[in-house]
C-alpha cells in the first residue's frame, strides 16, 4: 500500500527526532528493536450494500515502552485495526498483512494459538467498563484468571499476593478487602482501572487500549489516564492507544497517526501532528476542536460532508470530495504517504503537504463561518426577559429497602434547592460529572407539574398555576427539547416529514400552513426541503441532528433545553452543529439551557454556566469569569482534568487529581457535600477542617478585597460569579497534583 | 433573517454523497432479502402457501365432497376414484383433508392475527399509561391467564353454550374460544418491550409536545413493535393449529358435520393398525402446516434481527470472487 520509491533517511544517531518511529513504513523487514509492527494490514467486511474495505493497508512499529495515538473520525478503521491486531475479528471478516508482535507472526494463527498471547505478551483495555467484566465472578476471581491461564504453575497465594499488587498499582483502595467485590460494586472508574489491572497481569509488551475514557467522566478520565501511564511505567509495555478525542493522546501520546477512510493519513511526532499538520483533515480535525482554555469566540471549523463509502475503493484521494483545498489533481489516484518536507518523519497524504504548515491558519481554509451576533448581546443582562426562572427547586427520592415491608433507609437529593434564570437570547449551561443532577434538572423542567417541590417559572407562568391543560400547551410552546441521541429521538418509523409535522399538527395548524413550516425548518437547519420524504436511518448522524433541532423550533420556541447535544458526534460533525446553534440563537433570539459533560463546548457556546456537584450550584457565574478564574475547588479540578489538544501545554501543565467517585448518597456528607474528594480540604489545618464539616457553605458573591474597596471608594458592583466555598484560596493538597514533566517524554 | 434560506453547504456536500453511494437501502428490502438468503425458510413459505392454495381449490379435482357418502367404496385404501380411499362411513378423505386443511387455516390465521393485534393494543396500553391503569390491566391478564382453557373450551363447545351453538357454526365458536385465551402471553411480552420503547427519546419528544397519550401509542409504540409483531403471528397461527388439532383429537374442538385435521385424525386413532391411510394422511398435511410455519418462522427470525449473521463471509465472497 504504501509506495515503495520514497526512501527512509539514514538517521542513526540519538536525537529527540529518534523518538519518532513510526517510520518504517516503506521497508518490508520490521524495525529492528519494534514490540509491534504491522504491515498493510487490509480488513475487508461483507455488509447488504457489498464488500467493504473497512482497512486499506496500515503500517506501523511500535517502540518497547513508547505511546502511539491513533486518531480518527468514526467509521475511520481504528477500532477495526485493534481488533486486528489482537485476532478479535469474526471470522467472517477478511484480514491480510502481516502483524510481528517480536517478530512473530500473529495473523493467520488460529484462536486457540492467538490465546497464548492474548492476555500475555499483548492485552486490551476496552471502551465500556460496564460491560467488559463479568457481572457473576469477583473482581479477584477474574484477576486470577487472567494469571492462570497464563501462568498454570503459579501458586494461589502467589497469585493472590500478585492480585493484590495489580489492584494496589492501579489505585484501588484497600485492594485486599476488594478483591472479593462484585463488578457491579465498583463505579465505572474503578471497573476501568480493574480493567487495566487484568490488562498488565502478565507484563505485556503491547497494551492496546481502545477508547479507555470515552464512557467515563472528566475528573474519571483524568484518573484512568494517570493509571494507564503508571501501568506504563511499572511494565514498560508500549501502548496503543485508540481515541477520537484529540486532547486525550495530547499529553500521552510519543506518536501519533491520524487514520481516515481505513487509510492512515498523516503520521509523525506528536508536536509535528499538533503545531505543524500538513494533511487537511488533521488541520480540519484541530480546529474543529473547542479549547477549555481559549476565552476567544471564534467559529469552529466545520469538515463539510461525511467520510467515504468504502464499498467503493476511491480513484482519488479520499478526502478530496470533503476538502477545501481540493483541486484536478487530486482526484487522480489515491496519494501515499510521503515525508513531508522539514519533518524528517513526519508523514503526510496529500499532493499540497509542501504548501501547508504551522503558519496556515485552519480558518480560512475551511472557510468557517463568522460567529454571529445576536441583537439582545447588546441590552445589559438585567435589561432582557427571564424566560426561565428556577426557585428552589427540590427532587428527592426516598431510598427503600427490604421487598415486602419497605423501609425508607434514606434519601437521594438528586436536585437540592436549585435557583437560576435565563434571560432572552442567552445560553445558559450546567455542567458536572454523572449523578450530579443535571439531567433530573432537566426532567424537572420539562415534567413540570403543579405539586413541584419549588416554582418552574416559563415564560412568565408558574407551574403552580398550570393545573388545566390550556396553561400547560402554553408553557409547553415555550420550552422544546433536544436530545443527545440523534438516532434514539427520531421514530425510525417516521418520514423527516412526519416528524417536523407532528407538534405542528400537535399546535392545530392546517395543512397547508404545516408544509410551509417544514420547508420554513428544513432550511432553517440547513437541509435540503426535498429530503422530507426520507427516513432517519437515511441521514448521517450530524443530518439526524439537524432534523432533531428543527423539530424543536417548529412551534416557534423561546427556550430551547439542549441535553448533550453534540456528545453523540464526531468532532467535524460536532463543529457544524454548534455552528448552526449559534447561528439560530443569534438569529432567532432564542435561550439555550445546555447540559453537557464536555466543557470545551460549553465555554465555546454559552454565557452563563453553573457546576453542580451531588444536587447543588456550587459555583455559577458568567461562563469567561467561571472558567478564567474559578473558585470552587470543584470547579479547579474539573477545568484542569479536561485535556487540551496541546501536547506541551498538557504534558506541563498541574492537574488535579480528584481522589475516588461521587459519594454514595447514603454517606452524603453533612457539612459541604465536596469535603470527602476537596483538594483545599485535604490541606487544611484540622481547626479549619470543622467548619467545612459541620456547616454548608451557602452560594455567595465573592467579597470585594479590602484593596480594591478603597480603591474605588464605594461599593464595587459585584461580578457575575458566585461560589460556594469557604476557602476558595485555600492551598492543594500537593497529593492530588500532577505535573508531567516534559524531560519524561524526551528522554532518549 | 435572509441568510436563513442559504442551504448548509455541509448538508449539499452530504446529499450528494448520500445519492451517489447506494448507502440507501430500505429496511424491507433488508428484510427481505435476509429472508430469501434462508433457504429453508423459503422452502417453508412455499409449503405453506402450497397448502393454502391446494386447500381452495384442491375440491375442484374430485367429483366427490366431504358429506356424499359413496356405498359401493367403504373403508377402501387408495385408488383411482379416491386419490386417498375412503372413511369407514364412505366419505371421500381427499374432499375431507382439502375442507379439514382449510378450516384448520383459517382457524390458525386468524386466532393468530387477531390475537396479536388485541395483545399489541392492550400491551401497549398498559406500559403507556403505567401506574393503576397497568395494575388493573395486568390483574385481568393475570386472571386469564389462571382461568383453565381447557374446561372452557370444553363446556363453550359441547354443553354450556347452548345458544351459541345455535347461532355459530363450531368453527367459529372455536375460534372466539382460542381468541379469547391466546392472546395474554404475547400481551405481557409486548407490555414489556413496550416499557423499555417508552424510555426513548422519540417517545419523550412526543410527550414534551404534548402529543395525547391516544395517539402515542398508535403512532409510535405499536408499529415499533412490528418486527416482535410479525414473528409472534406465525408463532400464534402455529399455536392455534396444534390448539385446534389438539382439542379436536380430545373431541371438545370442531364438531361434525364439520371438519378440520384434528377431527380427522382424532377419528382415525382407533384404526391405525387396520386402516391407516385414514390416520397417516390428515397427520402429514398437519405436519407440513406446523412444520412449514416453523421453518418460516425461523427465517423472519433471522431477517429481523439486526444481529444475525445471515450477511455472509467476506472472505468467502473474496475467494468467489478470484476464482470468478
Amino acid at each position: 500500500m504504501s509506495s515503495e520509491t520514497y526512501l527512509e533517511p539514514a538517521d542513526s544517531r540519538p536525537s529527540p527526532a529518534d523518538r519518532l518511529h513510526i517510520a518504517g513504513l516503506d521497508r518490508s523487514l520490521p524495525m529492528d528493536g519494534a514490540v509491534l509492527s504491522v504491515r498493510d494490514l487490509n480488513v475487508r467486511f461483507n455488509t447488504e450494500n457489498g464488500l467493504v474495505h473497512a482497512v486499506r493497508g496500515v503500517d506501523f512499529d511500535l517502540m518497547p515502552g513508547k505511546t502511539l495515538g491513533i486518531v480518527g473520525e468514526s467509521g475511520s478503521g481504528k477500532s477495526v485495526t485493534s481488533l486486528a491486531i489482537m485476532g478479535l475479528l469474526p471470522t467472517t471478516a477478511d484480514v491480510s498483512g502481516s502483524v510481528m508482535l517480536k517478530g512473530k507472526e500473529l495473523l493467520g494463527l488460529n484462536d486457540k494459538a492467538m490465546c497464548a498471547y492474548r492476555g500475555n505478551d499483548i492485552a486490551m483495555v476496552f471502551q465500556d467498563p460496564l460491560s467488559s467484566l463479568t457481572p457473576v465472578y469477583t473482581v479477584g476471581a477474574q484477576i486470577t484468571e487472567a494469571l492462570t491461564i497464563h501462568n498454570p504453575t503459579m501458586s494461589k497465594q502467589a497469585k493472590e499476593a500478585r492480585a493484590v499488587e495489580l489492584l494496589s498499582m492501579v489505585g484501588i483502595p484497600s485492594p485486599k478487602d476488594r478483591l472479593r467485590a462484585f463488578p457491579h460494586e465498583f463505579s465505572g472508574g474503578m471497573r476501568q482501572r480493574v480493567m487495566i489491572a487484568i490488562a498488565i497481569a502478565n507484563n505485556p509488551r503491547v497494551l492496546v487500549a481502545d477508547e479507555p475514557t470515552t464512557a467515563l467522566d472528566v475528573t474519571i478520565q483524568a484518573q484512568v489516564l494517570e493509571v494507564l501511564h503508571t501501568a506504563q511505567e511499572e511494565t514498560g509495555a508500549a501502548v496503543v492507544m485508540i481515541t477520537h478525542d484529540l486532547g486525550v493522546v495530547a499529553g500521552m501520546a510519543d506518536d501519533i497517526m491520524v487514520m481516515y477512510a481505513g487509510k492512515p493519513v498523516e503520521t509523525g511526532g506528536v508536536d509535528d501532528i499538533y503545531y505543524n499538520p500538513r494533511m487537511p483533515y488533521t488541520m480540519g480535525l484541530l480546529g474543529a476542536v473547542p479549547r477549555v482554555d481559549v476565552a476567544e469566540k471564534a467559529s469552529l471549523v466545520p469538515i463539510e460532508g461525511i467520510p467515504p463509502n468504502l464499498v467503493r475503493t476511491p480513484t482519488g484521494c479520499s478526502f478530496a470530495p470533503r476538502c477545501p483545498l481540493v483541486s484536478e489533481a487530486c482526484l487522480n489516484g489515491e496519494p501515499a504517504l510521503a515525508p513531508v518536507p522539514g519533518g524528517a518523519l513526519h508523514r503526510a497524504a496529500c499532493i499540497k503537504s509542501a504548501s501547508l504548515g504551522a503558519d496556515v491558519d485552519v480558518h480560512e481554509v475551511f472557510s468557517a463561518p463568522p460567529r454571529p451576533e445576536s441583537r439582545f448581546d447588546l441590552i445589559p443582562r438585567e435589561e432582557r426577559r427571564a424566560v426561565l426562572q428556577l426557585k428552589d427547586v427540590r427532587k428527592h427520592f426516598p431510598l427503600t429497602k427490604g421487598a415486602l415491608l419497605k423501609r425508607r433507609i434514606g434519601t437521594v437529593k438528586a436536585v437540592d434547592g436549585l435557583s437560576f434564570d435565563i434571560r432572552e437570547g442567552e445560553c445558559f449551561s450546567i455542567v458536572g460529572e454523572s449523578g450530579s443532577g443535571k439531567t433530573t434538572t432537566l426532567l424537572e423542567i420539562m415534567e413540570f407539574h403543579s405539586d413541584q417541590d419549588g416554582e418552574v417559572v416559563i415564560g412568565g407562568i408558574s407551574n403552580k398555576d398550570a393545573a388545566d391543560a390550556k396553561t400547560k400547551s402554553a408553557m409547553r410552546k415555550e420550552l422544546q427539547m433536544v436530545f443527545q441521541d440523534p438516532t434514539g429521538a427520531l421514530d425510525p418509523r417516521f418520514t423527516v416529514y412526519e416528524v417536523l409535522a407532528e407538534p405542528l399538527q400537535n399546535a392545530g395548524l392546517a395543512k397547508p400552513a404545516i408544509r410551509k413550516r417544514i420547508m420554513e425548518l428544513m432550511e432553517l437547519v440547513g437541509l435540503q426541503p426535498d429530503h422530507v420524504n426520507r427516513f432517519p436511518n437515511q441521514f448521517s448522524g450530524g443530518q439526524r441532528q439537524r432534523v432533531g433541532i428543527a423539530r424543536a423550533l417548529a412551534v416557534n420556541p423561546r427556550l430551547v433545553v439542549l441535553d448533550e447535544p453534540v456528545s453523540a458526534l464526531d468532532v467535524s460533525v460536532q463543529a457544524g452543529v454548534i455552528n448552526l446553534l449559534d447561528k439560530l440563537r443569534a438569529e432567532l433570539g432564542l435561550s439555550y439551557l445546555l447540559v453537557a459533560h464536555d466543557l470545551s463546548v460549553v465555554r465555546h457556546i454559552s454565557n452563563r454556566v453553573a457546576v453542580m456537584y451531588l444536587g447543588k450550584i456550587v459555583e455559577i457565574g458568567e461562563v469567561d469569569r467561571v472558567f478564567d478564574n474559578p473558585r470552587h475547588p470543584y470547579t479547579r479540578a474539573l477545568l484542569s482534568a479536561i485535556p487540551v489538544p496541546d501536547p506541551h501545554l498538557e504534558r506541563t501543565r498541574e492537574r488535579i487529581i480528584l481522589q475516588g467517585d461521587l459519594p454514595s448518597p447514603l454517606e452524603a456528607p453533612k457539612g459541604c457535600n465536596f469535603a470527602t474528594r476537596c483538594p483545599v480540604f485535604a490541606a487544611l489545618p484540622a481547626a479549619k477542617k470543622e467548619q467545612c464539616l459541620t456547616l454548608e457553605p451557602p452560594l455567595e458573591y465573592d467579597p470585594p478585597s479590602a484593596a480594591a474597596q478603597a480603591l474605588e471608594a464605594g461599593p464595587v458592583p459585584a461580578p457575575d460569579q458566585q461560589f460556594a466555598c469557604f476557602f476558595p484560596d485555600g492551598e492543594l493538597d500537593e497529593d492530588m497534583l500532577v505535573v508531567h514533566e516534559t524531560a519524561d517524554h524526551d528522554a532518549p | 433573517m435572509t441568510n436563513l434560506n442559504a442551504v448548509d453547504a455541509a448538508a449539499v456536500a452530504e446529499e450528494a454523497h448520500l445519492q451517489n453511494a447506494d448507502v440507501v437501502i430500505g429496511k424491507s428490502t433488508i428484510i427481505f432479502r435476509r429472508f430469501m438468503r434462508n433457504k429453508t425458510a423459503v422452502a417453508g413459505l412455499v409449503v405453506f402457501l402450497g397448502l393454502t392454495v391446494f386447500s381452495f381449490v384442491g375440491g375442484f379435482f374430485t367429483p366427490w365432497d366431504k358429506e356424499t357418502i359413496d356405498p359401493f367404496n367403504i373403508a377402501m385404501p387408495p385408488s383411482g376414484e379416491h386419490f386417498l380411499g375412503t372413511s369407514q362411513a364412505g366419505i371421500d378423505l381427499y374432499a375431507m383433508t382439502v375442507e379439514g386443511t382449510r378450516i384448520s387455516i383459517l382457524i390458525g390465521l386468524i386466532v393468530g392475527l387477531v390475537s396479536v393485534l388485541i395483545a399489541a393494543v392492550y400491551g401497549c396500553t398498559m406500559a403507556y399509561f403505567g401506574g393503576k391503569v397497568d395494575k388493573v390491566m395486568l390483574f385481568v391478564l393475570e386472571a386469564l391467564i389462571m382461568m383453565p382453557a381447557l374446561l372452557v373450551v370444553a363446556v363453550a363447545t359441547s354443553g354450556g353454550g347452548a345458544g351459541l351453538k345455535r347461532d355459530l357454526p363450531s368453527w367459529l365458536l372455536l375460534i372466539i374460544v382460542l381468541l379469547v385465551f391466546s392472546w395474554m402471553g404475547t400481551a405481557r411480552l409486548i407490555r414489556s418491550l413496550s416499557m423499555s420503547l417508552m424510555q426513548r427519546d422519540y417517545v419523550k419528544a412526543a410527550q414534551y409536545m404534548g402529543v395525547p397519550p391516544r395517539r402515542i401509542v398508535w403512532r409510535h409504540l405499536v408499529p415499533n413493535i412490528g418486527s416482535l409483531l410479525v414473528l409472534d403471528i406465525t408463532r400464534g397461527v402455529t399455536g392455534a393449529v396444534l390448539a385446534e388439532v389438539a382439542f379436536s383429537f380430545i373431541g371438545i374442538g370442531i364438531k361434525v358435520p364439520d371438519v378440520s385435521l384434528g377431527v380427522l385424525i382424532g377419528s382415525a386413532t382407533s384404526q391405525v393398525q387396520t386402516f391407516p391411510w385414514m390416520f397417516w394422511v390428515p397427520l402429514t398435511v398437519m405436519f407440513l402446516l406446523t412444520g412449514s410455519l416453523a421453518m418460516m418462522n425461523d427465517g423472519l427470525r433471522d431477517a429481523f434481527d439486526p444481529s444475525s449473521s445471515s450477511i455472509g463471509s467476506a472472505r468467502k465472497n473474496s475467494a468467489k470472487k478470484k476464482q470468478a
